[in-house]
């Protein structure tokens, strides 16, 4: 009989942790898929799957699934919903988006577009309609991730300094700072991570929770929330101290030796020397004693001193960073992080001398409110010892598609505007920069994810005309929208997925959309048509993927849906990097920016350390005494599968973390429910006693739903302050893990 | 799920450190913790084959230890005997079901499902009576132990001792 065969698909699990993008083998019997495994790669090693992928079909066959469009009939937030058909939906909604835009301008409409993961043109056909219509494309970087590419770019010129800092084949040392590779986002590091450790590398990591990651290191530094460019700080300071810094490195590839102007924080120029001069940085030359333009050959630059040349003070911008680092003796670093002088300073000495150091980071450390600072004091540590591996793209994915048809769908008119989410409060609350009065959520569950929750509630909901939200599931964000729409999972349609490097996948449909519902490719397409862009959207998904494939670039040459539909597609290298003294960086100077001078108006020229906003020793702390944090788990990939039965069975409900010291002096137990508050909010549920916690630092992993706290939720707690360097260099960041809370045992 | 367990998985971790799950022993920062999956030890003396009054129970030419549902009248004597708790009773069913070491795969030449999955790589699968074969050799070099030796049963079921953290 046709319904016992069993089939087998291949397809990829794009999730949303990025490039960890693992092949799957669906097994689908009657119709159902009802199995998963990881499929097979030319290279064994990139086989793999996570507890997530694992329940997938969960996800796909889950009985609370949504299966038809809805129109709220109650208030928003109370979930009530009448059913009504696609083109009623659409029709609606390009009604209202119309009325809106006569109104406010199409960029009065907001595309929330949350994290594909490893998925592409769900997420173009999305902007391709912004860009055709001239909204405003709401990026979802400052969604916990902009502060590490905002410190990035700074330093290195790139969103993604992963692969310059870490990739060594065989290091000696490992640093894991900020990562919990073990549990979350980038998952296939934990086999690199054990394979180093089994050939022998020392494994150190740094965190202020003892996590699965930690469990396995050799040493483990719990560090306070926000302190990491203290920490940064002070073992450059040992670093210094013990002249262990790669001078080599610092000349050829870092702006260490520009010379800066001590009167304005500019670097000199040489038309600051001679009139008429070109605006080449300038150095200066141990040779003949003078101030000489960088790029002169035969000069020797200094990295240290105090010079005077036309009448101006200057210096090299590493004695600048020296001297930063001077204020921070491990006994001033030991103070300010909580991790033990002595630990800071055999740390500081084994990074510098181990040869190579690879350095694990991820956006742990950078979700507090100066998180780019703290991925620039950790980038320049890694800088100043050496450990950049230089690798031919200089940190930029080698692998280039076309998004040009969805990022400026119609070059003879301007794209979509650009805000970042954290930004979208004060456009709808306030209409500044300009009035954003609609938003169409995808792949984001925004409510139950961004930060203050209740602000959403009460004041960016309501000022909201039109709120349409995309899902699987009726989510705390769903039940706020106006028009809810049903869409599929990855298992029922097609995609490209870039990744794992060096490959390409294909995301490809295993069973029919189930239900009524439609992919994102079918659902922007049927709204192109109503908003009179059909000629744009007549290519369907495979077209699009085709379309995407078509950069012309080397890298992906020859790779097209049909082919990938035979496996995964492998990218072509680029051409080698040559030797190491050929590195350039997408920074304005083509050097590893130790100094940024543009951030002088700052005082962020150097990677300085500030106190954290709220989670530290300041006014907010005295009446909340304790950091709160949001570590990520296995059990979810943020709130995707904190519905799944198999995953509950393992991790029934939300726990607070708390150490034993603080529980005691709040007479509290474990297992006992507790209340967290602020000014801003309540959750309440049970508390989970662990030495495994910094005392002074609490702990909820993200993603657990509203309806499974007994009270709140996770966000009910945090800010949305804006950092203004952040919004200046790129983007800025909601900063989970920088929040002052106190807890009482509940009911008190 | 692979098997289709109907009371739970049939390979569970166990946290060696702190009481609760996921946490760890001694005090932070100098805490320990380490992870030990526990299943069926497919044991060369199998405790539960000597009380199963069905032989419901059997042990394969290639060391499985195996149960038949068909045999199987839901006693549960075998649950009491083992003394790993590999064995669970399924209301369900009204039957007993344990880790069967993948034979299903084992026998098309695969490995078992948790080895393939293992996120750190930290299961393997072989032939303990070949010298040569990659398990044999783990486990001579790591000075590999089982569980419960006092309890007779010689499981086939090795696990390596962590690795001593090398301070800085």
């Amino acid at each position: 009989m046709t319904r016992d065969v069993e089939t087998k698909v291949r397809t990829a699990c794009p999730a949303h942790c990025g490039r960890d993008a693992c092949g799957i083998l669906a097994h689908v019997k009657g119709g159902q898929v009802v199995k998963v495994e990881p499929a097979d790669f030319p290279d064994p090693k990139y086989r793999r799957i996570c507890l997530r992928g694992l329940a997938s079909p969960e996800i796909t066959h889950h009985s609370e699934r949504l299966r038809y469009p809805l129109r709220r009939v109650g208030k928003r937030g109370e979930g009530k919903f009448e059913r009504i058909s696609w083109n009623k939906a659409l029709d609606t909604i390009a009604a209202r988006f119309g009325d809106i835009a006569d109104r406010y301008g199409w960029r009065g409409i907001g595309w929330v577009l949350g994290g594909p993961g490893s998925g592409t043109t769900k997420f173009g056909a999305y902007l391709r309609l912004a860009s055709l219509t001239r909204s405003t494309r709401v990026s979802t970087w400052g969604y916990g991730d902009a502060a590490l590419p905002c410190g990035s770019r700074i330093l290195f010129g790139t969103n993604s300094p992963y692969e310059l800092l870490t990739g060594w084949p065989d290091p000696e040392l490992v640093i894991v700072w900020g990562s919990n590779p073990g549990e979350t986002f980038p998952l296939a590091r934990m086999r690199q991570l054990m394979d180093a450790k089994e050939k022998g590398s020392q494994v150190v990591v740094i965190d202020p929770r003892f996590t699965v990651t930690a469990a396995k290191a050799d040493e483990y530094l719990g560090v306070r929330p926000g302190t990491d460019a203290a920490l940064a700080l002070g073992m450059m300071h040992v670093v210094f101290q013990k002249g262990l810094q790669d001078e080599d490195f610092i000349r050829r590839h870092t702006v260490g030796p520009f010379l800066v102007r001590t009167d304005n924080g500019a670097f000199l120029r040489e038309k600051d020397v001679h009139p008429g001069g070109s605006s080449d940085y300038m150095v200066w030359d141990n040779f003949s004693s003078s101030a000489r333009v960088a790029s002169t050959s035969e000069v020797k630059p200094a990295l240290t001193g105090s010079y005077r040349t036309n009448g101006i003070e200057v210096k090299p911008s590493f004695q600048l960073l020296i001297e930063l680092a001077e204020a921070y003796p491990p006994e001033k670093a030991a103070e300010v992080t909580g991790i033990p002088a002595e630990l800071i300073a055999k740390l500081a000495q084994k990074m510098a001398l181990a040869q190579p150091v690879s350095i694990m980071i991820d956006m742990g450390f950078t979700r507090t409110y100066y998180g780019d600072l703290a991925m620039r004091a950790v980038g320049t540590l890694a800088t100043v010892t050496g450990n950049i591996r230089s690798t031919p793209a200089s940190g930029h994915r080698p692998v280039v598609l076309n998004w040009a048809p969805f990022l400026h769908a119609d070059p003879s008119k301007p794209s979509f505007s650009r805000l970042g989410v954290l930004q979208l409060y004060d456009a709808v609350i306030s209409g500044k920069p300009f009035p954003i009065k609609a938003v169409w959520f995808a792949f984001i569950n925004f409510l139950n994810q961004c930060v203050n929750s209740n602000k959403i509630i009460s004041e960016v909901f309501p000022s909201l005309e039109f709120i349409v939200v995309t899902d699987l599931f009726l989510t705390p964000t769903a039940r706020y929208a106006d028009i809810v729409l049903p869409v599929c999972s990855y298992l029922e349609f097609s995609d490209l997925i870039t990744g794992p490097y060096p490959f390409l996948q294909l995301q490809q449909k295993v069973i029919e959309p189930l239900y009524e519902s439609k992919s994102d490719v079918t659902i922007a397409t049927e709204l192109a048509q109503r908003l009179g862009l059909g000629d744009y959207f007549n290519m369907g998904e495979e077209g699009f993927v085709d379309r995407l494939l078509a950069s012309g670039h080397p890298s992906v040459e020859g790779i097209t849906v049909e082919k990938l539909k035979q496996g995964p597609a492998l990218t072509h290298p680029p051409e080698s990097a040559g030797s190491a003294s050929e590195i350039t960086f997408s920074t304005p100077s083509g050097k590893i920016e130790i100094y940024a001078e543009e951030l002088h108006k700052f005082g962020q020229a150097l990677p300085i350390y500030h106190e954290p906003l709220e989670a530290g020793a300041g006014a907010a702390g005295r009446n909340y005494p304790l950091t709160y944090i949001q570590g990520h788990s296995r059990f979810r990939t943020h709130s995707m599968f904190a519905n799944t039965a198999t995953l509950l069975e393992l991790n029934p409900e939300p726990v607070i973390d708390i150490h034993p010291a603080d529980a005691e002096r709040r007479g509290i137990s474990d297992g006992d429910l507790v209340t967290i508050f602020n000014d801003r909010g309540r959750v309440t549920l049970k508390a989970k006693v662990t030495e495994g916690i910094r005392p002074g630092v609490v702990n909820i992993t993200e993603g657990w739903l509203f309806e499974q706290f007994r009270e709140g939720g996770g966000n009910a707690l945090t800010h949305d302050a804006v950092n203004p360097v952040q919004e200046a260099i790129f983007e800025p960041n909601m900063a989970m893990n920088d929040v002052a809370v106190e807890i009482v045992k509940a009911g008190e | 799920m692979e098997n289709s367990p109907t009371v739970g998985p049939w390979i569970r971790v166990e946290t060696v450190g702190g009481e609760r799950k996921d946490t760890p022993a001694g005090h932070y920062p100098n805490l320990r913790m380490a992870f030990l999956p526990r299943l069926c030890m497919h044991c060369t003396h199998p405790p539960c084959i000597e009380v199963c009054p069905t032989e419901a129970i059997w042990k394969r030419e290639d060391g499985l230890v195996l149960l038949d549902e068909g045999k199987c009248d839901g006693c549960q004597a075998c649950v009491e005997a083992c003394p790993y708790g590999a064995i669970l009773y399924s209301p369900k069913t009204g039957l007993v079901e344990k880790c069967d070491l993948c034979c299903h795969r084992i026998d098309l030449g695969l490995e078992p499902f948790c080895v393939v999955c293992c996120e750190g790589q930290a299961i393997h699968f072989g032939d303990l009576d070949d010298p040569t074969s990659q398990v044999s050799k783990l486990i001579a070099a790591k000075g590999a132990f089982t569980l419960m030796p006092e309890a007779g049963t010689t499981p086939s079921i090795y696990y390596c001792p962590p690795r001593e953290p090398r301070r800085l």
